[in-house]
C-alpha cells in the first residue's frame, strides 16, 4: 500500500491539443482505408494521400556493364506514414512519464493524494502511460497544399459594381472544412474559389477553433522566433504553430522547417526528446542526410539502441545510400549498422566508432 | 409543402415563407441575419430559421462576408419560399441563382456614370489649360 499523487492527468491542457490527436488519428486511418468519410466534426478530412513512389529511371545503357549495380533498380521510399518508420520514431521518441506529464500552465488546483494497493498503482501507471502515447501522437507530415486558382465565372459586364469583394461561405455543418465552397466576388466581376488563407480565415470566422486566431500571431515573425529560441521555448512555439495553422499549409512548414534548423544548430534535441515532436525532427533530419549531431547525441546519452533505429531508418529513407548497401550486403544488426554508417556517410566517425566500441567494451564486462 | 398546423400565428390567411434579411447591429453599424420567417411578421421579430448573414460594411481587408446555408436555402425554396430583392441579388452574386438583373442594370448606371464623370474631368481639365495659356 503507497500513498500516490493522482497524475494529473492534462486532458485539455494543451489548447486544442485533444482534438488534434483525433484529427491525427483520423488522418492515419484515412491513410491506411482511403475514401472513408467522418460525419464527427473533423476540423480536416484529408483525402487518401497519393503516396507518390519515387521511382527511378532505369538507365538502360547501349554499352551496359555489369548487372549488379542495384543503385538504379527501383527502389520504393520510404514514407513517413509507414508503419516500420513510424515504429521506429515512436520508439525514438521516448517515453519519459516525467516529461510529458511536467507541470504545464494550468488552472492551480490543491494535488489529490490517494491511498491505493501496489496492483492500483501498477494499473494507474499503466493507464498513464497509455495517456502518455496518446498525448505523443505525432503531427503529420503532409505535402504541401497546391494553391488554388479557380476561377468559376468572368463577368465583364459587373465592373463597376462595387468597390469591396463579397466572400460567400457555406455554413452547412455536415460538410467536412475541406469540401466547403467558400467563393469570392471580385470588384472587377470574376467568381473565383477563395485562396487557402482565406479560407482558413474565414472557417475561423464560422467555426471557431479553440487558441486559434484569425490574424497569425506576430510570435511566428523570424525576429520573434529567434528571441524565442534563445530563451529554449521550441515546443510552446511548436504547440502553437499546431493550434494555428493547418499540416500541410506553406506557415506551418516553414515555421517547423526553422525549430529544426534552430535545433540542429545548437545541438538543442534533448528538448524535444519526449515530446511529440520529436519524430518529425528526426524526419527532418533524415530527409536532410544530416543525422550526424543527432547520432552523437544519442550515443552520449548512452542511448545505443535509439542510435541503431536512427541508422536503420536512415537506411530505410535512403535505401540507395552506401551505408544502406553495405548493410543489406553484409545483413548486419546493431552495432554494425554503426560501424557500417560510420566508415560510410557520416563526417564525425571517430567519435562515433569510439562510442560503439566502449560500447561494446562495457557489454563484454557485463557479460562477465 | 408548408405545413399550415404548425403556424405560430393563427389567424394568418394566405401568408407564405419568405427569405429575408432582418436588420440587426448598433446606430451606423447594419448588420443583417439571412432568415426565414413568415411574411407578415415584423422585420427583426422572431423567425423561423436562420440561413446565414451579411455584414453590408468591409473589413480590413475590403471584404465583405455573407454567409449562406445552402442546404438549408434549398429546402426552404422547395416549400416554396420566397426571396426578396436584396436576397436575390447576393446569391445571384454568389452563384447560386443566375445574375439578377438589376445588379447589371446598376453595373451598367455606374460604368456610364464613370464614363461622364471621366469625360467632364477631361472638360475640366482642357478649360483650365486653356486658361492658364
Amino acid at each position: 500500500m503507497l500513498f500516490t499523487t493522482s497524475p494529473s492527468i492534462p486532458c485539455g491542457s494543451l489548447k486544442g491539443g485533444s482534438s488534434i490527436h483525433s484529427r491525427s488519428d483520423i488522418i492515419y486511418s484515412m491513410a491506411a482505408s482511403s475514401f472513408t468519410r467522418c460525419l464527427v466534426r473533423s476540423y480536416f478530412c484529408v483525402k487518401c494521400v497519393d503516396h507518390v513512389q519515387t521511382r527511378l529511371q532505369t538507365t538502360t545503357r547501349m554499352f551496359c556493364v555489369s548487372a549488379s549495380r542495384s543503385s538504379f533498380v527501383d527502389a520504393p521510399k520510404a514514407q513517413f506514414t509507414d508503419t516500420e518508420v513510424q515504429d521506429i520514431l515512436t520508439k525514438i521518441t521516448g517515453l519519459d512519464l516525467k516529461k510529458v506529464f511536467r507541470p504545464i500552465r494550468q488552472q492551480l488546483t490543491p494535488p489529490k493524494y490517494k491511498l491505493v494497493t501496489d496492483t492500483e498503482l501498477e494499473e494507474a501507471v499503466r493507464k498513464a502511460e497509455e495517456q502518455a502515447k496518446h498525448l505523443l501522437k505525432m503531427p503529420p507530415v503532409l505535402p504541401e497544399r497546391k494553391p488554388i486558382n479557380d476561377v468559376l465565372y468572368e463577368d465583364q459586364m459587373l465592373e463597376g459594381m462595387d468597390t469591396a469583394k463579397y466572400v460567400f461561405t457555406d455554413i452547412n455543418f455536415n460538410v467536412p472544412h475541406r469540401e466547403r465552397f467558400i467563393v469570392v466576388r471580385e470588384p472587377s466581376g470574376t467568381l473565383r474559389k477563395a485562396t487557402w488563407n482565406e479560407r482558413d480565415r474565414l472557417i475561423q470566422v464560422y467555426f471557431p477553433k479553440e487558441g486559434r486566431k484569425i490574424t497569425p500571431p506576430p510570435i511566428f515573425k523570424e525576429e520573434n522566433l529567434r528571441v524565442v529560441f534563445e530563451q529554449d521555448r521550441h515546443e510552446d512555439v511548436l504547440n502553437q504553430c499546431i493550434v494555428q495553422f493547418e499540416p500541410d499549409s506553406a506557415e506551418f512548414k516553414n515555421v517547423l522547417m526553422l525549430t529544426y534548423e534552430d535545433i540542429e544548430k545548437h545541438g538543442k534535441y534533448d528538448l524535444l526528446r519526449s515530446t511529440r515532436f520529436f519524430g518529425g525532427l528526426t524526419w527532418h533530419l533524415v530527409n536532410g542526410r544530416r543525422i550526424d549531431g543527432l547520432l552523437v547525441d544519442m550515443l552520449q546519452r548512452d542511448l545505443m539502441q535509439d542510435a541503431v533505429r536512427l541508422v536503420h531508418l536512415f537506411n530505410l529513407v535512403h535505401p540507395q545510400s552506401e551505408s544502406a548497401q553495405q548493410a543489406q550486403t553484409q545483413q548486419a544488426t546493431d552495432l554494425d549498422l554503426l560501424k557500417i554508417y560510420a566508415q560510410y556517410e557520416s563526417n564525425r566517425a571517430g567519435f562515433i566508432e569510439l562510442a560503439v566500441q566502449t560500447c561494446e567494451q562495457a557489454k563484454a564486462l557485463s557479460s562477465f | 409543402m408548408v405545413h399550415l398546423s404548425s403556424f405560430l400565428l393563427k389567424k394568418y390567411h394566405g401568408g407564405y415563407v419568405v427569405i429575408r434579411l432582418a436588420l440587426g447591429g448598433a446606430t451606423n453599424r447594419p448588420f443583417y441575419r439571412i432568415v426565414a420567417a413568415y411574411n407578415k411578421c415584423s422585420r427583426d421579430s422572431k423567425y423561423i430559421e436562420q440561413l446565414g448573414s451579411y455584414d453590408p460594411l468591409p473589413n480590413i481587408r475590403n471584404e465583405k462576408l455573407v454567409a449562406f446555408n445552402y442546404e438549408r436555402i434549398k429546402y426552404w425554396i422547395a416549400c416554396g419560399a420566397h426571396t426578396t430583392k436584396p436576397v436575390a441579388k447576393l446569391l445571384g452574386l454568389a452563384g447560386f441563382f443566375p445574375l439578377h438583373p438589376m445588379t447589371i442594370t446598376e453595373a451598367e448606371r455606374r460604368q456610364k456614370a464613370a464614363l461622364t464623370e471621366e469625360v467632364k474631368m477631361e472638360r475640366q481639365e482642357q478649360v483650365e489649360q486653356k486658361e492658364a495659356l
